[in-house]
């Protein structure tokens, strides 16, 4: 057999000697390779931007199953014990819970010179401020009323308080009109889907600008204190609502939005956890400030996802919400499989395509094949120098698959930054290319192109040397 | 007589199948002894290039026995027959056979593509030695596209003797050459026979190659029409004309087959 370097050498002589029969054979191997790569990476970096950011896999909510009797709520409390129980298994690295708004409340902003008014009650909730620790509004996101925050309350009149400022910048705090104590405002989050709605359809029909990157929507408008409003607790839009709050007992906070996140409630408002207990407390009592509403759990594994959610049944009532972040992945497989098994159908049409050429050209070439049998060539290695030529084949056009993968995708990042309007969370690239994926399009590039040459190879293999020679 | 190098023992050989089939070597048997210069003549057809061929061991025989330098083709593994025509059997052809992609130099060392014990740097080195030898160094990195018919076929002859073989198996190797550039490639082959001993089977249809071979064997439709002393018979169809197209027998063959020993 022979010496694998002089294998090697004849094989790229071999190869690179016909450029034509070499393009012929790997464009569509590029192609495939290149759509493989294309489509694989944008699919993972679709999936890390949407399931890393948005709707992390490993993030679950545990919320109780609807349940009601003659009308009244019977469904299963959610409470601190529940916590500590959910916290106490094996699987779960954080168990965070999520109270809702129990009562009604309607909100008041200035936006873009319009007068705006919106419901807030049922469409709030509280979260702890631990949740979105590592999120760039985390200073701002606290419970500026917990005594140890607070501290002592300043005294400040309501009617002179733009005039004295005794409560300080007034981008961040106020004078209540009821204790006239100056109070920070109630720091606000609110989520990409309500962004969403808002750019997609509340701005387009009311004249108003799309909010695209925040912190350089607030910068263009003077910072952070500029996205302010009002909440009227115990107030509401709502004409037919049968939950009455005594006009006595209804009050105004301010509020301040300090960041978009995808841990906020997606359609409304959320706000740091202590703020909500408080207001529960005191527009329902001490029985609604103890229950919460979900528990957003995240597991050390999504693999895990199934057994937790079996024992919540088993052994609490409980269930795991509805996870778009699922629904998104399934979405997500469906689609990269389909592209993949695309591009699988183009790299295999290619691979018979190298087939078709490869036999066109060991018919072309039985003379040569015949003489180097003749010089001392077994048909190992007549096998060889075919499937050597079919793999480099494979080599260069993977890398150009590859190559060609990754220019494309190079564009489409560049396209969207340049001619695309920002929105929340859009990335600054849409793909991912983790080793494995360009590996492992090299790989196929070169498998399907042995097999394309592999029976040619055997065909070569199987001349007869001396007919071959006779071959005019 | 020198111990024979060549066994050939009732050697049949059948191409095609049903009413296609053909057989061209009938129990053909004869023997080469080492040194020897040996002239295979006959008709087309007569299956004088698939005798060749099978002392090659570019074709199997179909029964018989072929014993070529010690081996046995019926029991030697693929890869042994390869090895043994890669360093002791060098091959000429009609057509030349050179690669067009190649330069001289590179056709010359391609042998040495499929074999272990000779380096790039020592293929260059013999390589361009061996086209010293037949007067082609100095177009060594020409192509063989911008070479004449006679250069090819020196080119060719220097791939052939690359490996310095003990037998050398010419196929019409003066069948695309003018009849000085004939003559200069026989008078070659006569002086690597004198001066070197190598062996020489060669097929041909002329009669100024015949007249330089020690002993001529003659076919005609597979089987061989030559006499127990080496010279020709005479019965087994007139070949003196009819194969050779008129060729006379050379004056001194019969004298040099006699030193050489004939065949059976």
């Amino acid at each position: 057999m022979m010496p694998a370097g002089k294998l090697a050498r004849m094989v790229v002589r071999n190869a690179l000697r016909s450029p034509r029969h070499f393009a012929l054979s790997g464009f569509g191997i590029v192609v495939g390779i290149a759509a493989f790569v294309f489509f694989l990476g944008l699919s993972i970096g679709v999936k890390e931007v949407i399931l890393g950011d948005l709707f992390p896999l490993e993030r679950v909510e545990v919320v109780a199953p609807r349940a009601s009797f003659l009308g009244r709520d019977m469904r299963q409390r959610i409470d601190d014990a529940v916590v500590e129980k959910i916290l106490g298994r094996p699987e779960v690295s954080s168990a965070v819970p999520r109270m809702s708004m129990g009562f009604p409340a309607a909100g008041q902003a200035q936006f873009e010179g319009h007068a705006l008014g919106f419901e807030v009650g049922g469409f709030a909730d509280g979260i702890s401020p631990e949740f979105v620790a590592d999120e760039e509004f985390a200073e701002l996101f606290q419970d500026w009323e917990d005594p140890a925050l607070r501290g002592d309350p300043t005294r400040c009149d309501p009617s002179t308080e733009a005039a004295t400022g005794v409560c300080g910048d007034p981008a961040r705090y106020y004078c209540d009109q009821r204790d006239r104590t100056c109070h920070h405002r109630v720091p606000v989050l609110v989520g990409p889907t309500l962004i969403e709605l808002y750019n997609g359809q509340f701005a387009r029909s009311h004249g108003l600008p799309v909010i695209g990157q925040f912190e350089q929507f607030l910068a263009t408008r003077g910072g952070i204190g500029k996205l302010r409003f009002r909440i009227g607790l115990g107030d509401t839009m709502v004409a037919g609502s049968n939950v009455k709050i005594p006009r006595g007992k209804q009050r105004w906070v301010d509020g301040m939005l300090v960041g978009i996140s995808p841990k906020a409630i997606p359609i409304g408002m959320t706000v740091p956890i202590g703020y909500m207990k408080r207001w529960n407390r005191e527009f329902l009592g001490e029985e609604a400030a103890s229950a919460y509403s979900s528990v957003v759990v995240s597991l050390s594994d999504k693999d895990q996802a199934a057994p937790f959610a079996a024992w919540l049944e088993r052994e609490l009532g409980l269930k795991l919400a509805d996870s778009m972040g699922e629904r998104f992945a399934t979405a997500i497989f469906i689609i990269t499989s389909l592209f993949v098994l695309i591009s699988f159908v183009i790299v295999i049409i290619s691979a018979i395509n190298i087939a078709h050429n490869f036999f066109m050209q060991v018919s072309e070439r039985r003379r040569e094949l015949g003489l180097i049998r003749a010089l001392g060539a077994t048909r190992v290695d007549v096998r060889l120098l075919v499937l050597g030529e079919a793999a480099i084949i494979g080599v260069i056009g993977g890398l150009l698959g590859i190559a060609l993968a990754l220019g494309a995708a190079w564009a489409v990042d560049a396209a969207s930054a340049a001619w695309l309007p920002a929105f929340p969370f859009k990335p600054e690239s849409y793909f991912a290319f983790p080793f494995w994926i360009p590996a492992s399009g090299l790989a196929f590039s070169i498998v399907f192109c042995v097999l394309g040459g592999f029976l040619p190879a055997r065909a070569a293999a199987a001349m007869a040397p001396a007919r071959a020679l006779a071959e005019r | 007589m020198a111990e024979p190098i060549i066994k050939i023992r009732e050697v049949c050989k059948t191409y095609g199948t049903g009413k296609a089939r053909t057989p061209v070597l009938r129990g053909v048997s004869f023997e080469v002894a080492e040194g020897e210069l040996v002239a295979l003549v006959g008709q087309s057809g007569s299956g004088k290039s698939t005798l060749l061929n099978i002392i090659g061991g570019l074709d199997r025989a179909d029964s018989g026995s072929v014993e070529v330098l010690g081996c046995d083709y019926a029991r030697t593994p693929e890869r042994r027959l390869a090895s043994l025509r890669n360093s002791d059997i060098g091959f000429v052809f009609q057509s030349f056979n050179l690669l067009d992609h190649l330069s001289c130099l590179d056709n010359v060392t391609l042998p040495a593509a499929f074999s272990a014990g000779v380096s790039h740097s020592q293929s260059a080195a013999r390589g361009l030695e061996t086209l010293r030898r037949v007067g082609m160094s100095d177009l060594a990195h020409r192509r063989p596209s911008e070479l004449s018919g006679g250069q090819k076929q020196r080119v060719a002859i220097a791939r052939a003797l690359f490996c310095r073989p003990r037998l050398l198996l010419c196929d019409e190797p003066t069948g695309n050459l003018d009849s000085k550039t004939g003559h200069s490639v026989i008078e070659f082959f006569r002086a690597l026979n004198r001066d070197d001993g190598v062996t020489l089977v060669i097929v041909t249809h002329e009669r100024r190659v015949s007249n330089v071979a020690e002993r001529i064997i003659a076919m005609r439709d597979g089987v061989l029409v030559e006499g127990e002393d080496g010279s020709l018979d005479g019965d087994a169809g007139g070949l003196d004309e009819a194969a050779l197209a008129g060729a006379p027998v050379p004056e001194d063959s019969d004298a040099r087959a006699a030193d050489a020993g004939g065949a059976t």
